[in-house]
């Protein structure tokens, strides 16, 4: 059934349709909506699970792992702070390899405190253990809600997973949205039945134990070849998906008219739904630009990513937030997938900062750009700082 | 470069006694580091601590694996630990005991030193804290350091943590601890220690999550219930002698024991009389038993 | 009849080679908590000294599912836990999160007074041995006027904590959950009695229980309980319960012992000036007295309303 609807319902609503056992929530601004929308749901009586409404983000996270420790399938959402407050805990969901699903909202981590697009929330968590995947548009919150649990309760994964999606652009934007039947989602996710962590009286297990360092170093090492591991099941579930319902995301990254491309941006969030754009209107110039959607910054598309510089002349990164004293994050990743793989010139694009609009001129700015790296075969510039006052891009 | 052991019990005072050897070593003019085998042990468990010495900085942060010398607080370790394990050939170690080095069997090829430091800090600190006598001992033992030093070493960390009167006391303790610590060729081990077996899984193995999964192992059990394999026994300093025929079976002691290792038994072959077991594979000797008794039927004794 | 010594099974869910200190007030508090709870019980424990000594990988002295997530969140997860077991179709195991004093009444206050607001059907224990003990003895609120602590030593100018105990239970109390009771180690029988009324009923039911550290307290072991009998006996801890708000004092002290009996066991309070001790029997007095002057309040609670 297709309604049009913000992407914070797009999130509840795939939650109900998840059929998650334990929620435990706290809102804050721009998740609020998912917060409230699960509250009707469950007052309106369509939505059967418990819900705890908890005094914070630490509670929410602390009450979802627990959860998740116990056996339920578990859900919560948040932004920024909420996240930053989430910290210490995103940790121990992971360390238990429990497939806890969390929709963020990137906003903005203060100072200066704002309420807008920025992921400056999320990033910091890149060492949590989480598979961390972004959407460009309110279908995709929806579809990878459901996908996302499957990949994460998958046996060759048992991780936690969060999904990313830009405040406002796309929690308080209505669009077109394909909502599941349940009979559907049914189909496509089944109920889950964990093996590896839980807590039953009948089967005691302790779960979270003091533990010396004689096994903490191999704990760490599953933990990474499960997130290695997880690429295999991103695309699994992403075919499978594709082949049910028609929508196929393409894995860990979606290229856009990359087949004789000269140069490559990879693009983060609803950037690239309006990047898509103006690689349209450079096509339409015969400039031969292409588009990397990057879906997931956990696991990293290594080898997708080296696939295409080894087929452009430059590439680009574009990212919402800035590592001080080195760069945005996500070029940080890329580069490093890079090293030794490409002598092509890599440059980075930072726009959006604290939710300024990214405009198609700005993406233009940034394809312009790569086209002349691709051309002098040198990195004009490698951190370029779009429309700022006083900084010359 | 010579690098010191020392094993004694949560709550000995074992830290106190590395650092302020290293102090006294670096009174010498040495670089001298100290360091507690990093866990998170309770009082009368097991403990390690480590004190390195050389005459130029020392930049080795690893822990010590072959020591020069042992220094054991406690002899009722050496049941419990191999405390020569590593120890370099002409090693040496000192031990508290009131045995002669003689008597102990602790292996070939090294010294033993021995001398009664619960007798001297009772004498001398009116307590059982033998982590300053100890280090008289180790002076005289090893000749590493001057009974000078060790007093700089014991007034410095010492002094500073609990007060310099007490500070002086103890290098009291430890000058006389000096005096009477006495020295031998180590003798063969009767027998070879046995090291218990540990479950070391590889990543394959490993449950993942670090779940607590109940099953047998090649070190015995893990997981719920387990911890019975751990036999706290050895941290026992007092035991409890228990008297049945005072018992009334009002199973206070029973209930008060923090370890569990209480049961009530039927006793003298009456069915209606009951009386206590301890089960000295896990008690501590903290004597609440003794304590709580209210017909006096348990007793502490060392 | 309630439950006694005499009815606990022989049983340990939490078993011995445990690595608690010799003579640990909070190994007897939870060993026989546990043996009235039994098996259908799931226990969280936050970070603490029963944290380390009930469990090191791969041993744990529970027999029971035991989980443990981080310090400040034991009534967050033991909702989660709660309410997951709900959904596994298991309504009827008890969740129990078992936490210090630092846990509690400093760290955990957050997540507790949300938990007992929502009035979870969970049982929260505040073992209280009135310090941070498992990272060596600093204060928490929790600690008592005039002790030693590593971060309220005894100094030259300033000789232990310079602030008094802040009264968790009744803070508790006054969210209107349906059981509030505080226990002391040195008192069994009526420990055993309020875990098992606590057990018995639904909604969010809080124990403080009073237990002894001989490690952080400065006595010898062998004084656990005695220690713990003279504080009630004194009246530096009241043994109460209220069972929906009516509360009632389930231990009244003949006669309370000077305060100073109870101080000259413990190390902690050696230091003390006369001054000092004067100042703790003033504020023990008081405490009494609005303890007292509560019950006669409380204990009658909705009968005039009903």
């Amino acid at each position: 059934m297709k309604r049009v609807v913000t992407g914070n319902y797009a999130a509840a609503f795939a939650a109900m349709r998840a059929r998650v056992n334990v929620v435990a929530a706290f809102p804050i601004t721009p998740q609020t909506f998912i917060v409230e929308h699960i509250s009707e749901f469950v007052n309106d009586g369509i939505m059967d699970c418990e819900f705890i409404r908890v005094e914070s983000e630490h509670s929410a996270m602390s009450a979802t792992v627990s959860a998740s420790a116990t056996g339920a399938r578990a859900f919560t959402a948040t932004a920024s702070q909420g996240l930053a407050l989430m910290h210490e805990i995103l940790f121990t969901a992971s360390g238990m390899r429990l497939p806890i699903v969390m929709p963020v909202v990137n906003r903005t981590l203060a100072a200066p405190i704002g309420i807008w697009a920025e992921m400056n929330d999320v990033m910091p968590e890149r060492d949590a253990g989480w598979i961390l995947a972004f959407v460009e548009d309110n279908q995709e919150v929806h579809d990878m809600v459901l996908q996302a649990y499957r990949i994460a309760e998958d046996n060759r994964v048992l991780l936690p997973m969060m999904v990313n999606l830009d405040a406002f652009i796309l929690s308080h934007t209505v669009e077109p949205v394909d909502l599941m039947e349940p009979e559907d989602a049914d189909r496509f996710l089944p109920s889950y039945k964990p093996e590896h962590a839980y807590l039953d009286p009948e089967r005691p297990m302790g779960v979270g134990i003091f533990t010396p360092p004689e096994y903490i170093q191999e704990e760490r090492y599953q933990t990474h070849a499960a997130m290695e591991g997880s690429k295999q099941v991103i695309k699994e579930v992403n075919d499978e998906f594709a082949k049910m319902f028609g929508r196929d995301y393409g894995g860990l990254v979606e290229e856009y008219r990359m087949d004789d491309a000269e140069v490559a941006l990879l693009t983060l969030g609803t950037v690239t739904s309006t990047a898509r754009e103006v690689v349209d209107n450079l096509r339409a110039e015969g400039k031969k630009v292409g588009l990397v959607k990057v879906r997931f910054l956990r696991p990293y598309p290594t080898d997708e990513i080296r696939s295409v510089a080894s087929r452009v002349k430059a590439i680009g990164i574009y990212d919402r937030a800035i590592s001080y004293g080195v760069g945005g994050p996500a070029y940080i990743e890329a580069r490093s997938a890079l090293y030794g793989h490409t002598d092509i010139p890599i440059s980075n694009y930072l726009a959006g900062i604290g939710g300024r609009d990214v405009m198609l001129s700005d993406i233009e700015f940034m394809f312009n750009d790569l086209l002349k790296n691709a051309e002098s075969g040198k990195v004009r510039k490698e951190l370029v700082w779009i429309n700022t006052r006083g900084v010359e891009q | 470069m010579f690098e010191v052991r020392f094993h004694g019990r949560g709550g000995q005072g074992a830290v106190m006694a590395a650092q302020a050897l290293a102090s006294a070593a670096f009174s010498e003019g040495n670089y001298a580091v100290a360091f507690p085998y990093f866990g998170a042990e309770r009082r009368g468990a097991p403990v390690l601590a480590f004190t390195r010495v050389d005459s130029k900085k020392i930049y080795r942060k690893t822990q010590v694996y072959e020591p020069d010398f042992v220094v054991v607080l406690d002899d009722s370790l050496l049941e419990m630990v191999d405390v020569t394990e590593g120890l370099k050939d002409g090693g040496v170690v000192v031990v508290n005991t009131r045995k002669k080095p003689e008597e102990l069997a602790l292996g070939e090829n090294i010294k033993v030193a021995t001398v009664d430091a619960t007798g001297v800090a009772l004498e001398v600190l009116g307590q059982p804290i033998t982590n300053s006598s100890i280090l008289g001992a180790f002076a005289k033992a090893t000749g590493a350091v001057s009974m000078d030093a060790i007093e700089k070493g014991i007034m410095d960390i010492f002094g500073n943590k609990i007060g310099m009167k007490i500070a002086e006391k103890n290098c009291r303790a430890a000058k006389a601890a000096y005096d009477r610590t006495i020295s031998a060729d180590g003798r063969p081990r009767e027998k070879e220690f046995e090291k218990k077996p540990k479950w070391l899984p590889d990543v394959k193995e490993l449950p993942i999550g670090g779940a607590g999964v109940k099953m047998e192992t090649n070190a015995g059990m893990i997981g719920p219930g387990s911890f019975l394999e751990n036999k706290t026994g050895g941290w026992r300093t007092f035991m409890p002698i228990v008297e049945n025929d005072k018992c009334v079976a009002c199973q206070l002691c029973w209930y008060f024991c923090p370890e569990g290792c209480i049961t009530m038994v039927p006793y003298d072959n009456n069915r209606f009389k009951k009386g206590i077991a301890i089960d000295l594979d896990y008690c501590k000797g903290c004597g609440i038993c003794a304590h709580e008794c209210p017909t006096h039927a348990i007793e502490m004794k060392r | 009849m309630s439950i006694g010594i005499k009815d606990l099974p022989e049983e340990n869910l939490f078993t011995a080679g445990h690595t608690a200190c010799a003579g640990c007030g909070a190994a007897i508090v939870v060993r026989n908590i546990m043996k009235v709870l039994g098996e259908n019980t799931v226990i969280y424990t936050p970070a603490n000294c029963l944290l380390v000594f009930g469990a090191t990988y791969p041993h744990i002295a529970w027999k029971v599912p035991y989980h443990h997530v981080a310090f400040e969140n034991t009534a967050a997860c033991a909702t989660g836990m709660k309410r997951a077991l709900n959904t596994l179709g298991k309504e009827d195991t008890t969740v129990v999160g078992f936490a210090g004093d630092g846990g509690t009444a400093d760290i955990g206050m957050q997540a507790l007074s949300a938990a007992a607001e929502r009035n979870e059907d969970i049982i929260y224990v505040m073992y209280d041995n009135e310090a941070y003990m498992n990272t060596g003895i600093q204060r928490s609120g929790s600690t008592p006027y005039g002790a030693w602590t590593t971060t309220t030593p005894a100094g030259k100018v300033i000789k232990g904590k310079e602030l008094f105990k802040k009264d968790v239970a009744q803070i508790i109390l006054a969210h209107n959950v349906p059981y509030v009771a505080t226990a002391s180690v040195g008192y069994p029988q009526d420990m055993l009695k309020k875990v098992e009324k606590a057990k018995n009923m639904k909604g969010f039911r809080f124990l403080q229980i009073y237990s002894s550290c001989p490690t952080g307290w400065r006595h010898p072991t062998d004084i656990t309980v005695e220690i713990a009998n003279k504080a009630v006996e004194s009246g530096m801890w009241t043994l109460f319960e209220a069972v929906d708000g009516r509360m009632e004092i389930t231990h009244r002290p003949k006669e309370r012992i000077p305060v100073q009996d109870y101080l000259k066991l413990q190390g902690r309070f050696r230091h003390m000036s006369e001054e000092q001790i004067r100042i703790l029997q003033n504020w023990v007095d008081k405490k009494w007295d609005r303890d007292s002057r509560l019950e006669k309040a409380l204990k009658m609670l909705d009968e005039s309303t009903d």
